[in-house]
């Protein structure tokens, strides 16, 4: 694939100087007879009446946590409170300019915009649609609660009270909550109204509503995203890594005309001036006004606008420009929407860092106010009726507290009844079936040079005479991979493909070498190094309907997308209650050779952490068989690779590495060589080490090894490791990650438990020490070696053998471990 | 004087590449620093220079075919 883009030193060796466009403040000319023809007087005050919504339901959650009672009800309630009263505006306005397939991705002070957003979709949307929404959620019990608890005019009261209802129940972890109790106050979210996570990682939504409205663009899907966040994220870097992918110059340079444009993505900040306690203006961040950071991302500055946040009709005029930007695929856009929180951060916040004059002089401008005087001064409303609204409001709200609290109407999530409820809500286990029709391709599979050469190349690893082949005569872990990622690629038009040097590179490894001659940039991409935002984007192309596949050139990058992988990947599935699925395969190569920052295997990491499947394959036919089964499940999978591997050639079965495609299970420990004295588990390339350990066993001291490989982390079938520790009693278990926390002593443990009685020795791990992973000609010290296996088998666990220690391990663990090695 | 193009080393653990195409045939001028023959390793496909200022003598290694580090792919004429 010829390079598309000429760097000219020409064109840069030029002076010039560089413009930027003017970020509008405050743009939006009040004429209120406009707005009235706009919206009617009906929905002006619609307007005001979402507002006080809003501000008497957190107003619950305030009374509840100082007080324990509200309006005469009394409740514990135990969680988090943090509310956006005084921010009202910035909700409504936005929502009364968004569709109901308009998504929006929210921060852990979302109550407001999912309000606001829901009474909108509520609004907007038919109404047998609406019933047939209310009907599904948790089999229309909710629904059934409102309808027979809460007295009221049927229809849209319903459905807001429906909406009102299930956020409260959410906020209180009950079962009947929006996410069935699992999300709770910072991370409700109600997908059939458009409203989807709210996310309790400052800035989060950023890249997970990127990664939104790139799937929105790839399905040709109508609507935008919304990345709700405060001014406080913007010192985070993935809201930057977010802003930037959103606004790649190779959608517009690059991509076939039907997806040019920047992704239709509005970042949308709720700027209160504090970032909790921290002043952004002033003192945390260099910037004067927010949008002013618009002008760094590209030359449009992103649309940037500072709103008026406490005026819900300035934000629904700069919502409602940006939107039409948007869908004219002209986004990203982002809007500062200045607003003041005159809550605490949290409830139990003094407000140390700020001051009662400034508190007082945002109170003047407190948005309910203001609007309503607004309404009153224009003649639509008077002061009797909106006092009257206000107090139908608190009613309103005293009743659905009263149903929220009360455990027969709202009934709490019954883990004792099921101990195992919320395991259950991990992983889906389910899988598409991959449609047998071709999608449409650049050019012909077969016309790629790659296929053309692995179709020469033997399907097994040794000649007929015994020798082994090179990686130029035999299919490798690397064709391997390839072979599965193109048939996903070719048969599932769902699936995008993206990472750093994905495209003409093939990967930094060569994996998807030759896939640049038949995918579109829409199907394959090379992203930014952000890899925040290739997990996060991948996060919410998955949560919008996609599937995707996205690499970390180097396991080592993970701490680069710690909450991405560890909290966003991994957590949303089972915080939806189970409602959303995350089709996320994340490859990470395990580097060999690059010393202490590039070669750590990071494995334990990924398989401690809840909600991800952990795989890591050692031969060809493993890794194609478990990344056909990775890409085609639902669920977020962590893949490893070794970059020792992926020239390494099929050796442990003789028909080869199939030509067609399949599947193998994930969670499956394979057995790669059978024995009688010991048995040896091992996780990724260790297994070579292992099996030529195994090889000197048997030759040398007539110790018969049984070699297991796990080939998957998580989740972990432990039946194959125990049968074979029935018949060897022994077992060692190695590993090339470091041994403190792998997760060898996990399976140890509980080897050690499952199998106590059949055990003549404890299991014993062998691992990397404790320390940095040196460089190339010092690996065999660090690495488990044959010798490491065959020191630790001869005379732990065999001492009547007497042999001579031959590896460099002769150190003491305990001497070590109490000097933190 | 003949000037071999040979197989570049092409790595550490890389002892082979395929000759993918030549994009001269025998007999055609050839200037220093052309790219003359595509190869594949397990990992990259990429281009050779021509060594030399020439004749293109002889293909030694067709396309389609493996070679060792080392090997003469052809000669040039100078």
């Amino acid at each position: 694939m010829p390079k598309e883009i000429h760097i000219d030193p020409k064109t840069f060796k030029v002076r010039s100087a560089l413009n930027a466009p003017p970020i509008p403040i405050h743009a939006y000319d009040e004429n209120i007879e406009a707005e009235r023809a706009r919206y009617g007087d009906e929905g002006l005050l619609q307007i005001l009446r979402d507002m006080m919504i809003i501000r008497e339901f957190e107003t619950i959650l305030a009374s509840l946590k100082a007080k324990g009672a509200y309006c005469g009800i009394e409740f514990n309630y135990k969680g988090p409170a943090h509310l956006s009263i005084g921010q009202e505006a910035a909700a409504v306005g936005a929502a009364a300019s968004l569709e109901p397939h308009d998504h929006i991705f929210g921060s852990h002070r979302s109550h407001g915009e999912f309000i606001a957003k829901g009474l909108s979709a509520i609004r907007k949307l038919p109404d047998d649609a609406m019933r047939l929404i209310m009907e599904s959620h948790e089999r229309g019990a909710l629904l059934r609660t409102v309808e027979t608890s809460l007295q009221g005019p049927k229809g849209i009261e319903t459905a807001e009270n429906f909406l009102l209802l299930g956020l409260l129940a959410e906020i209180f972890m009950r079962s009947t909550g929006f996410n069935r109790g699992m999300g709770g106050s910072m991370h409700a979210f109600f997908p059939p109204f458009g409203t989807y996570p709210n996310n309790a990682i400052v800035g989060a939504s950023a890249g997970i509503a990127t990664g939104a409205a790139l799937r929105k663009k790839l399905a040709g899907a109508s609507g935008i995203t919304v990345a709700n966040a405060g001014d406080g994220s913007t010192g985070c870097g993935p809201v930057w890594e977010a802003m930037n992918f959103a606004a790649m110059a190779q959608f517009d340079t690059l991509w076939a005309d039907a997806f040019k444009g920047g992704l239709p993505v509005l970042f949308f900040f709720n700027n209160n001036f504090y970032a909790m306690g921290g002043q952004t203006i002033g003192e945390t961040m260099g910037w004067d006004r927010l949008s002013r950071i618009g002008l760094a991302v590209n030359q449009q500055a992103i649309h940037a606008e500072t709103v008026d946040g406490t005026n819900p009709l300035a934000v629904a005029d700069a919502v409602a420009r940006k939107r039409e930007l948007l869908v004219q695929g002209r986004g990203p856009a982002l809007l500062d929407v200045e607003c003041y929180r005159s809550s605490g951060h949290s409830t139990t916040d003094i407000n140390s860092y700020r001051t009662k004059d400034e508190m007082q002089a945002w109170e003047q401008h407190d948005p309910i106010i203001l609007f309503s005087n607004r309404l009153q001064e224009a003649g639509i409303v008077t002061a009797g009726q909106v006092a009257e609204l206000r107090e139908q409001t608190t009613d309103r709200m005293r009743s659905i507290t009263a149903i929220a609290v009360d455990p027969a109407l709202t009934p709490p999530v019954d883990i004792h009844a099921d101990p195992t409820l919320i395991g259950k809500l991990m992983f889906s286990n389910t899988n598409i079936e991959l449609p047998s029709q071709e999608v449409s391709l650049l050019k012909p599979v077969d016309a790629v040079s790659r296929v053309r050469q692995d179709a020469k190349k033997s399907r097994y690893g040794f000649a007929e005479d015994g020798a082994k082949l090179s990686p130029m005569r035999a299919i490798t872990l690397r064709d391997a991979l390839f072979e599965t990622v193109l048939h996903h690629m070719t048969h599932d038009d769902s699936l995008v493909a993206y990472g750093e040097e994905c495209r003409e590179w093939g990967g930094a490894f060569g994996v998807y070498r030759g896939l640049a001659e038949i995918l579109p940039h829409d199907r394959l991409f090379n992203s930014p190094i952000s890899e925040a935002a290739i997990v996060a984007t991948a996060v919410g192309f998955a949560l919008e309907g996609g599937r995707a596949l996205v690499e970390l050139m180097y396991g080592d990058f993970l701490g680069r997308a710690g909450d991405e992988v560890f909290n966003q990947m991994a957590k949303w599935q089972s915080m939806s209650g189970g409602q959303l699925k995350v089709p996320v395969v994340l490859r990470c190569s395990i580097g060999s050779k690059y010393g202490a920052q590039h070669s750590q295997d990071w494995t334990a990491l990924c398989a401690h952490i809840p909600g991800l499947k952990v795989v890591y394959p050692a031969t060809p036919y493993d890794a194609k068989g478990l990344l056909a089964s990775a890409l085609s499940g639902n669920d977020p999978v962590v893949f490893f690779e070794s970059q020792r591997l992926y020239d390494t050639v099929e050796q442990f079965r003789n028909e080869g590495v199939p030509t067609g495609y399949y599947q193998l299970p994930i969670g499956e420990p394979d057995c790669k060589r059978a024995g009688e004295d010991v048995t040896i588990l091992t996780v990724g390339p260790s297994l070579y080490s292992a099996l030529a350990a195994a090889e000197e066993l048997e030759s040398t001291f007539g110790i018969s090894a049984e070699v297991i490989d796990a080939r998957s982390l998580v989740p972990f079938n432990y039946e194959p490791v125990l049968a074979s520790i029935r018949k060897t009693g022994r077992i060692v278990l190695v590993s090339e990650a470091s041994e403190r926390g792998s997760f060898l002593m996990t399976l140890a443990a509980n080897i050690t438990r499952f199998g106590y009685e059949t055990l003549h020795a404890a299991p014993r791990v062998i691992g990397s020490p404790n320390w940095i992973v040196p460089g190339a000609e010092m690996e065999s010290t660090y690495f488990p070696q044959k010798d490491d296996i065959l020191d630790v088998i001869t005379s732990e666990l065999f001492p009547g053998q007497r042999s001579n220690r031959r590896s460099i391990r002769d150190w003491d663990d305990r001497e070590l471990a109490r000097l933190g090695l | 004087m003949d000037t071999p193009i040979l197989m570049p080393n092409l790595g550490n653990e890389i002892d082979e590449a395929q000759i993918d195409e030549w994009f001269k045939t025998e007999g055609d001028m050839v200037t220093e620093g052309e790219q003359i023959v595509l190869i594949t390793t397990p990992k990259v496909t990429m281009e050779i220079e021509a060594p030399a200022t020439g004749i293109l003598k002889k293909i030694l290694v067709p396309a389609d075919e493996l070679a060792a580090v080392g090997t003469t792919l052809g000669i040039i004429e100078t």
